[in-house]
């Protein structure tokens, strides 16, 4: 008896909620402390996610997550606060939301590999990556595609959902990058004085690294060549202009020191000793005696 | 060949020669490398000073890092608590500058009469990417060719609990203080051990000897703004 009358004495005191200044105060107060979180969530998103994803992206997420906020709070809370019946919307909603997640499948898959794109961040703009082989730089990543500028120039558009599940291969990912010829010296030819050389010239090559260092060795003694293995370690960004102008400086530093590089050839041993004649003493003649 | 020179001149050293002619209103700016041209600029409406001078390592043939990796000839072992100065020697990049009327310098050519390597520090995904440099260790000032090589005065200071072998030192470009003499160059550093795989660098502001005067360095005349001057060494030392 006490308990009931205690309820009803405070009841006394709050408005009835029929009453349209405090139910439009209550709206105001949520709406309020739904900005209020959603603003200190973005926050925390922002600081948190800045340095693993780019501006634009970070933008679209939390906008994303500023206005979802405010609509699920509108809906869930407002609504049946004003006891305004939302079981019509949410059947609607609910059919609405099949015929979309059917029509849109492929469009949420890309937005959603998008994202985890944008979070784990295996490539970035600017990257030179083999994605799906597709070889190119890296021009955009998008909420839905990838857009890659292959080295030909062309324009690739790739969807996130393929990105995402192939294999990609990023050539400028780590800080150095190892590259290799095989110089293939004649038999005659000193193996030692050929690596010695070679050893000089990567040592005034500037972006030829230290540490790793080169490794220059005979590998195999080959059918036509001695062949000598350079391995050369360059920084990422610089191994590829290195690799199209060294080779050459290798072959003609050889060549000046009297090393030949080998080109294809065979020894052939007779069994008898040939009868040969000179090519002159068959013109003459005008036929082969023999 | 450090010093402000006002067009039209000349200078040289070893094979290089440098050659600023008036043109008009305009700057003609050579540099000869054995008598072969290397560079040539057009510098349009200026009349300004031209400073030669010395710079921070780490420029060619590109900037591609600001890090300068010491490796030392010879181990160093430092016991624990322990401080002790050393000198190294460090290469030397002339940098050519033009200043205008308030005072402003840019840079217009860098070139060094060094060999240049670069190196990598740590590992190929966390590491970084350094100059290199190979440099014995000093107990005193080092007889240095001031076109060629600069000294390090270098405090070590071992703040672990272990003794310590020190094999190489990371000075990041962006903290150096370069002052130089009529024959000499130095910058004073110092190297705080923290661990074994764990130390730091950083530069003083003061020069070796008075009687050094600061040189105009190229991160101070581009004016950026410098998030950190210190070099972390997180892969050993």
């Amino acid at each position: 008896m006490s308990n009931n009358s205690t309820t009803s004495t405070v009841s006394s005191y709050i408005p009835a909620l029929s009453d349209p200044l405090f139910q439009i105060t209550t709206v105001i107060a949520v709406l309020f402390f739904t900005i209020l979180i959603a603003k200190g969530i973005t926050i925390y998103l922002q600081r948190s996610l800045k340095d693993k994803m780019d501006k634009e992206h970070l933008n679209i997420l939390i906008k994303s997550i500023y206005y979802g906020s405010i609509v699920i709070a509108v809906v869930g809370v407002i609504f049946p606060y004003l006891q305004i019946n939302t079981s019509g919307l949410l059947v609607a909603g609910g059919v609405v939301g099949i015929v979309l997640g059917f029509a849109s499948q492929s469009i949420m898959g890309n937005l959603i590999s998008g994202i985890f794109l944008m979070v784990e961040r295996p490539i970035k703009i600017g990257d030179q990556v083999n994605i799906d082989n597709k070889l190119g730089y890296v021009e955009d990543i998008k909420i839905i595609s990838t857009i890659i500028r292959t080295y030909d120039g062309l324009f690739i558009r790739l969807p996130n959902e393929t990105v995402f599940t192939t294999s990609i291969t990023n050539y400028v990912a780590n800080l150095t990058r190892r590259f290799e010829y095989v110089v293939g010296i004649r038999y005659n030819d000193d193996a030692d004085e050929a690596i010695k050389i070679i050893k000089d010239i990567i040592d005034w090559e500037p972006f030829a690294l230290v540490n790793p260092g080169p490794s220059i060795f005979v590998d195999t003694l080959g059918d036509n060549a001695v062949n000598i293995i350079v391995r050369i370690w360059a920084p990422a960004t610089q191994w590829y202009d290195m690799k199209t102008r060294l080779l050459w400086i290798i072959k003609k530093t050889l060549e000046e020191n009297g090393i030949e590089i080998a080109f294809p050839q065979r020894t052939i041993w007779f069994a008898s000793e040939l009868n040969t004649r000179k090519m002159s003493d068959i013109s003459e003649t005008g036929y082969d005696e023999q | 060949m450090f010093e402000i020179y006002h067009p039209p001149f000349t200078t040289e050293a070893e094979d290089t020669k440098i050659i600023v002619e008036k043109q008009g209103d305009d700057l003609i700016y050579k540099r000869l490398f054995r008598g072969k041209e290397e560079k040539e600029l057009v510098l349009l409406n200026n009349d300004g000073d031209i400073t030669i001078n010395p710079i921070e390592p780490v420029n060619l043939p590109e900037a591609i890092t600001s890090f300068l990796l010491i490796e030392f000839k010879r181990s160093a072992i430092i016991r624990s608590g322990d401080k002790k100065k050393i000198y190294l020697k460090f290469p030397v990049e002339i940098g050519v500058f033009i200043s205008d009327k308030s005072g402003n310098h840019e840079v217009i050519d860098i070139f060094t009469f060094n060999k240049v390597k670069y190196t990598l520090y740590g590992s190929h995904t966390q590491g970084i990417i350094c100059r290199h440099w190979e440099s014995d260790i000093y107990t005193d000032e080092p007889d240095t060719e001031k076109l060629y090589e600069g000294f390090i005065e270098l405090d070590i200071a071992n703040e672990s609990n272990h003794q310590m072998e020190i094999t190489n030192a990371i000075f990041n470009a962006y903290g150096m203080k370069i002052y130089f003499g009529d024959k000499r160059l130095g910058m004073k550093a110092s190297m705080k051990i923290i661990n074994k795989l764990l130390a730091e660098t950083d530069f003083s502001t003061y020069p070796t000897t008075s009687r050094f005067k600061r040189s105009m360095e190229l991160y101070t005349a581009r004016k950026l703004a410098i998030t950190s001057t210190k070099g972390i060494m997180e892969f050993g030392i």
